[in-house]
C-alpha cells in the first residue's frame, strides 16, 4: 500500500515517528559517470556535479543575499541499483539517478529552502533567490571559496557499486534461492531482493567548508513461505550495511538465509501469549528497537527545543540504574548508520544519551546547537536533497552491563523473550512507543519454553528505562537493514543492545479466562 | 505542460526502441511544492520546490525492467537508456513479462474527474501566511498549550504516459493541504499531543482555517489524563479517520502478487462468505474529487469500478497483469484507486449508544500484521465506552487478532464516513476483541 504524500500529511499523527524493517525494498544502486562540467573543475566531487568554486560561491551568495546563520548547499548523487528473483528467476530490475542540489537558508529559528535538479547556473540562482525569500536582513558575506576538509575512512570500497555487473550479482540471488529451498522439503516459495547503491554527497557551507563523502550501501533480503497442509507461513531475514560485493560471503549469506527458514519453520508451532502486562526480555541485538524508540527518538533536539518532547526537561536527571547506558554512534565503520559527516557537513561522533544512568545529551543540528549554546553533535542529516536536514540517529546501542543472558532468564516467572522484529513507533509527547515482536519465546519458571509470534509490545519511554533491571555482557549490533522515518523522511539506521529484562511492558496477545 | 511531458515520455521510449528495446514504456513527470510551517507566532519554514523524473520500463528479448531519473540532460539521458536496454538484457527470460495488451487501454472513461483547480496556482505567500496566523492563533488558545505548529502544503502535480503499443495518456492534479499538531503540558514530564488536517484538490472546498484548528485542539484535549487501559475481551468501535488504516490493512495483500507468492489470507476466498455481512468494499476510480481517482492505472488499464467484498463474499481481488499471467487470474488492476465501504445508517453516537461499553479507538501505535496468516497486533490509543458516551482516555493498550476473524465479527457500519482520504470507510464496531493494558 502506497500513502500518497498529500494523505500521508493527513493522516500524520502528532510528534510521532516510525522505524521499519520492510521485506520489500525501495532501490539502492549504480551505473555511469555523470556530469562532466566545461568549467575548470578543482576537486573530483565537483567535476561529478559540474560546478566549481566559482559558480559555488556565487550561488551562495544570492543564497544569502537577504541574511542567514547558516547556509548549505547539498548536492547529491545516487544511483541505486535492485533485482528481485521470484519462483526461481531473476527478472525484474530497477536502476535509479537521483541527483540534484538542496539550497537551505537558515536565519535563527527559520529555515527557507528550495532545490532543483537541473544543475545549471540560471536554475540554482532561481533555487537559491526562491530559498533566501525567508529572510528579510542584509545580505551576508558570502566565502569566496571553500576549504575541502578530509574525506572520511569509515566506508571505503575498493571496487564501486557502478563497476559490478549484474552478471556478478545473479549468481548471490540464485544462491540464496537455492540454500533456502535445501533447508527444508515444506518450503514453497522463496523470493530475494538485492540492492545496492552508490551515494555521493557534496556539501558547502556559509562557513566556507566544503564536505564530499561516497556513501555506499547495500542489503539482500530473502522472504521465505512454506507449506504445511493447508497451512501457510511466511518469514524473512536480510543483511545491510555500507559494504562492497566482496562483503556477500557464502558463509554469511547462508547465516541469513537460516534464520529466515528457522523464522518461517518455529512460526508453525508458535502461538500467541497471554494479554497484558509481564516482564520482558530483550534478546541482544534486533531488540535495540526499544532504544531507538523508548528514547532516541525523544532525544532529538528538536522536539527539546520546542518541549514537546517528554525528555524535555530531564538533561542530568537520574533515568535509569547505573548499569544502562545508551550511546548514538555514526562512527562505527561500514554499519548502515554509519556516516562520516553528517548531512550539514559537521563531523559525524558519537553522543552518550545515557551515561551510567544519567541524562547527558540531546542529538543535535546546527539550529538546535545553537538555541542551546552547544556544538553540534553531527546528527543533522535528511533523505535527500529534496529535504532540510533534522536531528537524527545514526546506530543506536545500549553498553554492556554486568548480568549475563543465563542470569536473566533465571529472574523471570512468567514472561516472554523477544528475539525479532519488524517495526516500532513513538509518541514523542506522551512517551508512549510500540514495537512489532515477529517471533520470541515464553519464559516459565527460569525457562524458556514454547514460541510465540506476531505481538505488538507498548510501553512508556521513561517508564520503560526505569523498569531496566538487568543487563547483561553480551552487546551485539543488529545487520538488519533498518529504516527510520521522522516527518516524512526516511533515513538508514542501526541498532544494538546486550540481553536486558524490563521487568513490566504490556504485551499484546489473547485474554485468557 | 502536458504537451511537454508528453514528447518528452515519447522521445525516452524513441531512445529505448534505438537502444534495441522490444518495447517500452514511460511516464514523465513534474510537480511544484509549496510547504509553509508556522509554529508559535512565527513563520519557521518555507519550502518551495519545482522537480522532474522520468520513469522507462523495458521490455527486450523476453525481460523486463524498470528505471527511473532526475537528471535529464539529453546526452545523459541517452546513456541512461542505454544502459537501461543493457541491464535488462542481462536478466534471465521470462515468458509473462509482456507490456500490457493494448485492448486494456479501450475504453477509457471520459468524465471530468474534477482533480484540477487553477486557484491552487495562485495562492500567495500573504494567503498561506494568513491562514497559518488563523491556525496559530485558534490552536495556542489554551493555558496548557506548550507549542503549536500550523502547516499548508499546496501545489500541482502532472504527468505524461506512453508505451510503444500505443498508449497516451495524462494525470492532472493539485492539492491544499492545511492543519495544525498541538502539544499540551499534561502531568509530571508527560506531553498530550494530537491535531487535524484537511486537504482537497479544490482550495474552495476545504472548511475553514478556524475550524480545522479548534477540530486539533479539541483533538490534543482529549489526550489529556490518558491512563493505561484494562486488559479486557469486549467491543471496540473504531472511528472513521482510524478505520482508513485498519481496512487498508485488511486489503494489504488482497493482490494477485501477493497470493501468487503464497503470502495472502485471500488467495483462496473469491466466492466465499469470507467476512461479516455487513461488509462492503468496492474500488471506484471515478469518484469526482476523489484523493484516489484517475482515469487508468500505472499499466494504463482502464479504470473501472471493480466490487471487492459484497455483504461479506469476496468478489475481487487487485491483478496485474503480470500476476494475473502467472497466477490464471484475469487482469482488473494492480493498485487502489478509492477504497470504499458502504456506510450504515447510524451516526458516532448512535454507535456508541448500541455497544453501550466497550473500547473506541481514535488512533494507532505501530503494530503489524502477517499477511500471510492474517495476525495482528495494534497499539491504540482513544477512550473507554461507558454507558452508550465516550468515557477516560486510555492509551497504552494493543488489540491482538486475526485480521480474517476480526472482519467477521464487524457488528455495526456507521454512517460517518471520514472524507480526507482515499479510503472512504465510516466507524466500525467489532465485537469480541481482545485487549492487553494494565
Amino acid at each position: 500500500m502506497t500513502i500518497k504524500r498529500r494523505e500521508f500529511l493527513g493522516h500524520m499523527a502528532a510528534g510521532s515517528a516510525i522505524l521499519t524493517m520492510p521485506a520489500f525494498l525501495q532501490g539502492c544502486g549504480v551505473q555511469t559517470a555523470t556530469a562532466v562540467s566545461s568549467a575548470t573543475p578543482e576537486n573530483p566531487f565537483m567535476t561529478w556535479f559540474g560546478v566549481d568554486q566559482a559558480t559555488t560561491a556565487r550561488v551562495m551568495s544570492e543564497l544569502t543575499a537577504s541574511g542567514a546563520d547558516t547556509a548549505d548547499l547539498y548536492f547529491q548523487h545516487t544511483r541505486s541499483n535492485s533485482l528481485t528473483l521470484e519462483d526461481g528467476i531473476v527478472s525484474a530490475a530497477n536502476s535509479s539517478i537521483e541527483q540534484g542540489v538542496g539550497l537551505r537558508v537558515v536565519v535563527g529559528e527559520q529555515t527557507g529552502y528550495a532545490f532543483t535538479e537541473d544543475l545549471t547556473m540560471p536554475s540554482m540562482l532561481a533555487a537559491a533567490r526562491t530559498a533566501s525569500a525567508i529572510a528579510s536582513g542584509s545580505g551576508e558575506v558570502a566565502p569566496q571559496s571553500f576549504n575541502p576538509l578530509g574525506a572520511g575512512n569509515l566506508y571505503q570500497t575498493s571496487v564501486p557499486w557502478s563497476d559490478v555487473g549484474i552478471d556478478q550479482k545473479l549468481p548471490v540471488l540464485k544462491f540464496v534461492e537455492e540454500k533456502a529451498k535445501s533447508m527444508d522439503p515444506s518450503i514453497d516459495k522463496v523470493a530475494v531482493y538485492w540492492a545496492d547503491a552508490d551515494e555521493r554527497v557534496m556539501i558547502a557551507t556559509l562557513d566556507g567548508h566544503l564536505v564530499t563523502d561516497h556513501r555506499p550501501m547495500t542489503r539482500v533480503t530473502v522472504v521465505v513461505t512454506a507449506r504445511k497442509g493447508d497451512e501457510l507461513q511466511t518469514g524473512y531475514s536480510n543483511i545491510a550495511a555500507r559494504e562492497e560485493f566482496g562483503w556477500y560471503t557464502e558463509e554469511r549469506l547462508t547465516t541469513m538465509v537460516k534464520e529466515a527458514v528457522d523464522r518461517t519453520m518455529i512460526q508453525f508451532e508458535a502461538r500467541r501469549p497471554p494479554a497484558g502486562e509481564m516482564p520482558v526480555i530483550l534478546a541482544s541485538g534486533a531488540s535495540g528497537i526499544l532504544l531507538h524508540e523508548a528514547i532516541g527518538h525523544g532525544m532529538e533536539a528538536d522536539f527539546n527545543r520546542k518541549g514537546t518532547s517528554i525528555y524535555s526537561d530531564m538533561i542530568g536527571k537520574k533515568v535509569a540504574e547505573p548499569f544502562v547506558t545508551v550511546v548514538d554512534q555514526a562512527t562505527i565503520p561500514r554499519e548502515r548508520g554509519a556516516l562520516n559527516y553528517d548531512d550539514e557537513g559537521n563531523k559525524a561522533g558519537r553522543t552518550v544519551m545515557v551515561e551510567n544512568g544519567i541524562l547527558k545529551s540531546y542529538l543535535h543540528d546546527k539550529i538546535s546547537a545553537k538555541q542551546y549554546g552547544l556544538q553540534p553533535t553531527g546528527s543533522g542529516r535528511r533523505q535527500s536533497y529534496k529535504y532540510s536536514p533534522m536531528p537524527r540517529m545514526s546506530c543506536t546501542f545500549m553498553e554492556d552491563g554486568p548480568h549475563t543472558k543465563d542470569e536473566i532468564i533465571a529472574a523471570v516467572d512468567h514472561g516472554i523473550i523477544c528475539e525479532t522484529y519488524t517495526n516500532g513507533q513513538v509518541q514523542i509527547g506522551a512517551g508512549d512507543y510500540t514495537f512489532y515482536v515477529k517471533n520470541g519465546w515464553l519464559v516459565e519458571n527460569g525457562k524458556v519454553t514454547a514460541p510465540i509470534k506476531d505481538v505488538n509490545i507498548i510501553g512508556n519511554g521513561p517508564e520503560s528505562l526505569k523498569r531496566i533491571t538487568m543487563v547483561a555482557n553480551d552487546a551485539r549490533l543488529d545487520t538488519g537493514g533498518w529504516t527510520c522515518g521522522k516527518n516524512g523522511q526516511s533515513v538508514p539506521v542501526s541498532q544494538g543492545i546486550p540481553t536486558v529484562l524490563v521487568s513490566k511492558m504490556t504485551v499484546g496477545g489473547e485474554n485468557v479466562s | 505542460m502536458s504537451a511537454d511531458l508528453q514528447n518528452r515520455a515519447v522521445q525516452a521510449i524513441e531512445l529505448a526502441k534505438g537502444a534495441g528495446a522490444a518495447e517500452a514504456w514511460a511516464t514523465a513527470s513534474q510537480g511544484r511544492n509549496v510547504e509553509f510551517e508556522y509554529r508559535d507566532g512565527a513563520l519557521e519554514k518555507v519550502k518551495d520546490t519545482t522537480s522532474r523524473s522520468l520513469n522507462i520500463n523495458v521490455y527486450a528479448g523476453g525481460r523486463y525492467s524498470s528505471h527511473q531519473t532526475t537528471d535529464l540532460n539529453p546526452e545523459r539521458l541517452k546513456g541512461f537508456v542505454a544502459e537501461a536496454v543493457a541491464i535488462t538484457r542481462a536478466l534471465e527470460p521470462d515468458e509473462h513479462r509482456l507490456i500490457t495488451p493494448a485492448e486494456l487501454f479501450n475504453g477509457r472513461p471520459t468524465v471530468d474527474l474534477d482533480l484540477v483547480d487553477a486557484a491552487v496556482a495562485g495562492i500567495t505567500r500573504e494567503q498561506r501566511l494568513a491562514w497559518c496566523e488563523e491556525l496559530d492563533k485558534v490552536a495556542t488558545a489554551h493555558e496548557r498549550v506548550i507549542s503549536a505548529t500550523a502547516g499548508i502544503y499546496d501545489g500541482t502535480s502532472n504527468s505524461a504516459s506512453a508505451s510503444s503499443n500505443g498508449f497516451t495518456g495524462t494525470h492532472a492534479e493539485t492539492y491544499c493541504w492545511y492543519g495544525t499538531n498541538i502539544t499540551l503540558m499534561d502531568q509530571g514530564d508527560k506531553r498530550a499531543s494530537d491535531g487535524y488536517y484537511v486537504g482537497g484538490q479544490h482550495v474552495a472546498s476545504l472548511p475553514a482555517a478556524t475550524g480545522v484548528a479548534q477540530t486539533g485542539l479539541e483533538r490534543a484535549l482529549n489526550r489529556l489524563g490518558t491512563e493505561k487501559g484494562p486488559t479486557i475481551k469486549t467491543s471496540m468501535i473504531v472511528d472513521a479517520q482510524a478505520a482508513g488504516s485498519l481496512v487498508g490493512r485488511l486489503l494489504g495483500p488482497a493482490n494477485a502478487r501477493r497470493v501468487h507468492q503464497g503470502q495472502s489470507f485471500w488467495a483462496d476466498l473469491v466466492g466465499k462468505q469470507a467476512f461479516s455481512e455487513k461488509l462492503t468494499i468496492s474500488d471506484d476510480p471515478l469518484i469526482p474529487r476523489g484523493f484516489g481517482s484517475r482515469l487508468f492505472d500505472g499499466e494504463g488499464i482502464s479504470a473501472k469500478y471493480l466490487p471487492i467484498v459484497e455483504n461479506g463474499v469476496v468478489r475481487n481481488l487487485y491483478v496485474d497483469t503480470y500476476h494475473g499471467r502467472k497466477a490464471g487470474m484475469a487482469p482488473t488492476t494492480g493498485s487502489a484507486s478509492n477504497r470504499v465501504i458502504a456506510p450504515g445508517k447510524l451516526s458516532l453516537d448512535g454507535l456508541l449508544k448500541e455497544v453501550g461499553n466497550g473500547v473506541y479507538v481514535t488512533s494507532w501505535l505501530g503494530g503489524n500484521a502477517d499477511q500471510t496468516t492474517g495476525d495482528f497486533s495494534l497499539g491504540l490509543r482513544g477512550h473507554m465506552i461507558e454507558n452508550g458516551e465516550i468515557g477516560r482516555p486510555v492509551g497504552e493498550m494493543n488489540v491482538t487478532g486475526n485480521l480474517r476473524d476480526l472482519f467477521s465479527q464487524l457488528e455495526l457500519v456507521g454512517s460517518d464516513v471520514y472524507q480526507y482520504s482515499s479510503t472512504l470507510t465510516p466507524s466500525l464496531v467489532f465485537g469480541g476483541v481482545d485487549f492487553s493494558g494494565a
